[in-house]
């Protein structure tokens, strides 16, 4: 059972899961209400299936897993909304120093050139 | 040479004698071209306009309303189906989103104030009074300062017990079948109960006299409101109206050949539209594509084509006691409203499409219709009155419109039934309710009124 944060836009009651594929909606009710005493109105479930495109170095199909989601309306008028879990941080004069530091410090690696040549001129050759 | 200068001299000739009438601007020269105007075919916003233009125009000329109907729902698409009778949590403020309404409790204000004469005149001779008719009372005549015939409580309260009776306790039914509770006793009870009481009160009441009575009859309503963009095939990318079908089956319906008087005037704003930004299968509502139906329970040629009242059972699988059993107490009253507000709409804007009007060309007098929602001991009324049916996202955008819905929870009718009585019968919910609700007719009538227009179809 892992919360996840919803690819498309839900209503502020409902929260989006991914459960194990043997989990059912009985099985999450009872789970979030025992154990987390979490109200729930209302669930609902689907299987996502997992794409079978792509392929490896040896041309065989690389399956991605399948996984149940199930939505989860909270009772009692409860909403959820789920938290940016990597807020922008605030930049103190130290970090600042340090990243202008490393921005030269990048410049100067960009203009050496290929490094393959060991300090040899681009214009030299035949 | 000399001639032709004369002549040229004599040509511009004014005949100051003569009175002749001075031409007006000539008209300009019939243009050479064709008009200059968008393709019809072509893969742009302007062929897309033509398009809908041309579409409009085919409506707005089309001969008969079947035509018109046809024309209406002839592109099918997938399409939301409604259902009124639903068990999505709050889904009474989706649908009063999908269909532009406003829910304002308690009973509509001619009921309510046609319910305080009828509490008086009432409450004197009966003790205890007894409401109208759940069905259409001709209380009408109550309000007409006692001049009319005073009706006679104590006698539909005696036929809604016998009623009652007959269906749950002098009948020897077997215990009934799984989830079939709604069609044991309610069901009966409802049609029974119904049907007597409109033959009583047709005596009062020419409009009940004239009206039909419908038994499972079909409502159907196929509407546009917002827009989307297709998600996946042929026509991914595209911007789509949003498209909505009802298919409602009341237990009972009463339809009657003249339209129900406003409640409130057309431009009437009584509160607010709820705006719900998610797409409508978040509710969870499912898509499907099949006939755009619009229909009210019968064809367009039937001279009773406004409505009335509909009468809807709830089903068993969202019955109060299931519903707190599963902990959902708030739900019951959503149930409620949800299956009037959604039911109402349908009806009455199939209605107003039997009269010709549709998004385009939107009502001009409002359409009003009531409802009663029970489960057979629990009653719950509703009125709603349609003053707009443009919905569609263009022209919803300078439309100060919106639709009303008046609607009470629900309240127990009797307690309980045992030995061959009737206990604890609810006569306030009768005298303020059920009364005023099925009291909604004419506010005009008139005892010396010709009613020979009632009998006219027959």
């Amino acid at each position: 059972m892992l919360a996840v944060r919803p690819g498309v836009p839900q209503p502020e009651d409902t929260v989006q899961f991914r459960v194990s594929m043997e989990m059912t909606k009985l099985d999450i009710r009872n789970y979030l209400e025992r154990i987390y005493n979490v109200p729930v109105a209302a669930v609902r479930t689907r299987i996502q299936h997992g794409a079978n495109n792509k392929r490896n170095h040896r041309n065989q199909r690389e399956k991605k897993p399948d996984y149940k989601v199930a939505y989860v309306q909270l009772g009692q008028g409860q909403t959820f909304q789920f938290p940016n879990l990597f807020p922008e941080k605030e930049q103190d004069t130290e970090t600042r120093s340090f990243d202008d530091f490393r921005s030269k410090y990048m410049e100067k690696e960009k203009q050496k050139g290929d490094p393959r040549r060991g300090g040899v001129p681009d214009w030299f050759g035949l | 040479m000399a001639v032709l200068r004369a002549r040229r001299l004599l040509r511009p000739v004014r005949r100051w004698f003569s009175r002749a009438e001075p031409a007006g601007p000539e008209p300009p020269p019939a243009p050479l071209y064709p008009p200059v105007v968008a393709s019809l075919t072509a893969k742009s916003k302007a062929a897309q306009q033509r398009r809908r233009e041309r579409f409009k125009q085919q409506v707005h000329a089309a001969a008969t309303v079947e035509e018109k109907m046809r024309l209406y729902g002839k592109l099918q698409r997938p399409k939301y189906m409604v259902y009124p009778q639903t068990f999505a949590l709050n889904a009474d403020r989706w649908y009063r989103s999908f269909t532009n309404t406003v829910f304002v409790p308690g009973m509509a204000p001619r009921a309510a104030a046609a319910a305080a004469p009828g509490a008086a005149a009432a409450a004197a001779p009966e003790a205890g009074g007894a409401p109208g008719a759940v069905a259409n009372t001709a209380v009408t005549t109550e309000p007409a300062a006692g001049a009319a015939p005073h009706l006679d409580m104590g006698e539909l309260r005696s036929l809604t017990c016998d009623a009652l009776l007959q269906e749950s306790f002098y009948q020897n039914k077997k215990r009934p079948f799984l989830y079939r509770d709604k069609d044991h006793t309610p069901g009966p009870f409802l049609t029974q109960l119904v049907s007597t009481l409109t033959a009583f009160l047709s005596g009062h009441n020419p409009l009940l006299a004239a009206s039909s009575l419908d038994l499972k009859p079909e409502v159907n309503y196929y509407w546009h409101h917002g827009e989307e963009v297709v998600v996946h095939g042929h026509r991914k990318g595209r911007v789509d109206p949003v498209r909505f079908q009802i298919d409602d089956k009341p237990h009972l319906q009463i339809r009657v050949p003249k339209q129900l008087p406003e409640v409130v005037p057309l431009e009437a704003d009584l509160g607010d539209v709820p705006v719900i930004d998610h797409k409508p299968s978040k509710l969870p509502l499912f898509k499907k594509q099949y006939e755009n139906k619009v229909f009210i329970g019968s064809k367009v040629a039937d001279p009773c084509c406004y409505g009335h009242t509909q009468f809807h059972l709830i089903p068993d699988r969202l019955k109060r006691t299931r519903l707190i059993k599963a902990r959902l107490e708030d739900q019951i009253e959503v149930v409620y409203r949800s299956n009037g507000i959604a039911s109402l709409f349908a009806w009455t804007a199939a209605q107003a499409m039997y009269q010709g009007f549709w998004s385009e060309a939107d009502v001009t007098r409002p359409f009003v219709s009531q409802a009663v929602v029970t489960d057979g001991k629990y009653f719950a009324f509703f009125c709603y009155q349609l003053n707009t049916l443009a919905l569609t996202a263009e022209t919803m955008k300078n439309n100060p419109r919106k639709n009303i819905c008046w609607g009470t929870d629900s309240k127990p009718l009797y307690d309980v039934v045992e030995d061959g009585d009737v206990k604890g019968f609810n006569d306030e919910l009768f005298i303020l309710d059920l009364g005023p609700a099925i009291l909604l007719d004419d506010d005009d009538y008139d005892d010396d009124r010709d009613d020979s227009y009632y009998y006219s179809h027959l």
